[in-house]
């Protein structure tokens, strides 16, 4: 059985379709990253299997329950940090998050030590009574996930958790999601920051206008991607056109430019097979290798792979 | 029902921590009972206890002042991303929505503690039926009154501005084409067409029904309850079904 499951998911706004038949499945225990620009429908996905939207048609089932028949259910096995933290002006952090973890059924002797323990580690300790409203923005970001991570819920869901937080906050959030998942919860993430897809994401799918346009593993992504590994070499060679002949016929490779004197930028497909093919062919041809520097593609690139947009500027559309 | 009593406490401690908003809405209905009650019923010679019948006016407009309060911050929730949190939270939705009629509820039973016994007080009538009329009566009236805001609601959706604007507005003329402020049979034909269509009308005069007044100044106390029981119910029926679809984030207009 899958932890969350959707068929024919659909979600119209008016005319307009925030999800179109979406067919979208997390194992148990997984984390689960949906990577897309703004209005790709990765919010709208989000609250329907918080049962705070309803979907238009088809089915959404979390943990096997059906969103729309078992919501409240479905309710006490989830938890969701929004996009935006707001709502509670005039409550001071400490105390949302004791109303938070009682009425999720926090055990009432765990509770103050588990706020301590999560708001030191995020950095909200001194702040804990303040006024919401007096918190800065990357405050108010990590007040909003510091509720999930004090009711710790089998089904965790994050809409943009480090959005506005700075570096070392966003590190601490990453750690505290991959604690959570080794406890065992299965987690749905939204993001369009790359780098923590790359960072956190067991799988990802790529979501653009309200589909699903791949859904894999990052590695297996970027694999996909032909050429999209590229390998900065400087070599040593008395015959550079002989050695760019011979490095393009290096099984994985797609283009050789030769920018500068034993310089070559080899654009290949899977590159921790093809550079020590590279150098057994070096090694055959006496080239002696100097340097060697490879760079995968990124996410971002895998967006525009499959999408043929870029996924910045897809968010600014 | 612990979580429906949490979820109440937990906006409510703020309201009383301090309960300044509560205690200015005593001070200045104590200033317009002592002070411009006293000095306008001497104006006027036509009813023979104005004084009484503006205190129970005075008590009408909290009621009104807290009941579209209630409405509008529910809408006000809905807008501000606080209603979605709420609803996933795990709680029923009927459990959600008995905690916010509860909150306004108690809210406006704090509101009104002091100005309806001082009316009570000043009046010469204070029993316990009269105290449990009186206030079966203002509820029902703060229900219509929240549903009414809550059926505005979807103007909020389009401009909060404008809501505010229209329910300011629209307050400030179910207030005066009413009878909070005079009796229905004193009001000039064309004020009293516009009169029967406030539902202050019909909440101010069954609580004067109830208090003993002069019952040829008052509407049909009958008539008053059909009316505010058929506004109630379809006005917060509109309202919750036009917040839903506000939740969904479907133009409801």
């Amino acid at each position: 059985m899958f932890a969350v499951e959707t068929k024919n998911l659909t979600k119209r706004y008016g005319k307009t379709y925030a999800l179109k038949n979406l067919d979208f499945t997390i194992d148990e225990n997984e984390i689960m990253v949906l990577l897309g620009p703004n209005g790709s429908g990765k919010t709208t996905l989000l609250l329907i299997l918080a049962t705070v939207l309803k979907p238009t048609s088809g089915q959404a089932e979390v943990m096997g329950l059906d969103v729309a028949a078992h919501s409240t259910q479905v309710r006490k096995i989830l938890g969701i940090a929004f996009q935006e933290a707001r709502g509670f002006w005039r409550h001071k952090p400490a105390d949302i998050l004791r109303f938070h973890a009682s009425v999720c059924g926090v055990p009432k002797t765990k509770r103050d030590t588990l706020i301590e323990e999560i708001l030191r580690d995020l950095e909200l300790w001194d702040a804990r009574n303040k006024l919401f409203m007096h918190l800065s923005g990357g405050q108010a970001k990590r007040l909003e996930v510091a509720k999930l991570f004090i009711h710790r819920p089998k089904f965790a869901i994050l809409d943009e958790p480090s959005s506005q937080v700075d570096l070392r906050g966003k590190r601490k959030i990453w750690t505290q999601i991959l604690k959570l998942r080794e406890e065992g919860s299965t987690i749905l993430i939204a993001t369009n920051e790359v780098r923590e897809a790359e960072y956190l994401a067991d799988r990802v799918t790529v979501l653009d206008k309200g589909k699903p346009i791949v859904c894999d593993t990052v590695r297996k992504l970027k694999d996909s991607i032909t050429g999209g590994d590229i390998v900065e070499l400087e070599i040593d060679t008395p015959d550079t056109q002989t050695l760019k002949q011979a490095l393009s016929q290096i099984d994985g490779t797609v283009k050789i430019t030769n920018p500068g004197a034993n310089r070559f930028n080899a654009y290949v497909s899977m590159s921790e097979s093809w550079v020590p093919r590279m150098t057994d062919m070096c090694y055959r041809n006496k080239a002696r290798i100097l340097s060697i520097r490879v760079t995968e593609p990124s996410l971002d690139d895998v967006f525009l792979h499959f999408t043929g947009r870029a996924l910045r500027g897809a968010s600014d559309e | 029902m612990s979580n429906i009593i949490r979820l109440v406490w937990f906006d409510l401690k703020t309201e009383l921590r301090p309960p300044v908003w509560i205690i200015t809405e005593w001070i200045v209905f104590l200033v317009q009972v002592g002070i411009y009650s006293a000095m306008i019923s001497q104006l006027v010679t036509g009813v023979d206890d104005y004084n009484h019948f503006l205190t129970v006016g005075f008590v009408i407009m909290i009621t009104f002042d807290m009941a579209s309060h209630t409405g509008r911050h529910f809408v006000e929730h809905a807008h501000e991303g606080r209603l979605p949190y709420l609803l996933s939270l795990p709680i029923s939705r009927s459990e959600l929505f008995l905690t916010i009629a509860l909150q306004g509820g108690t809210e406006l039973a704090l509101m009104l503690s002091v100005p309806l016994t001082v009316t009570l007080l000043i009046i010469g009538n204070l029993t316990w039926i009269s105290v449990v009329a009186c206030v079966l009566a203002l509820f029902w009236l703060g229900f219509g009154v929240a549903g009414l805001m809550l059926a505005l609601s979807f103007i909020a959706f389009k401009s909060s501005d404008l809501y505010s604007a229209i329910v300011t507005g629209l307050s400030a003329v179910i207030i005066r084409f009413s009878t909070v402020l005079y009796p229905f049979t004193f009001l000039p034909a064309q004020y009293a067409s516009a009169a029967v269509f406030s539902p202050l009308t019909y909440g101010s005069d069954l609580v004067r029904f109830i208090l003993g007044f002069d019952p040829t100044y008052l509407l049909n106390p009958y008539y008053a309850v059909s009316v505010l029981t058929a506004l109630s119910v379809s006005t917060l029926g509109l309202g919750l079904v036009l917040v839903q679809r506000l939740v969904e984030g479907v133009k409801s207009a």
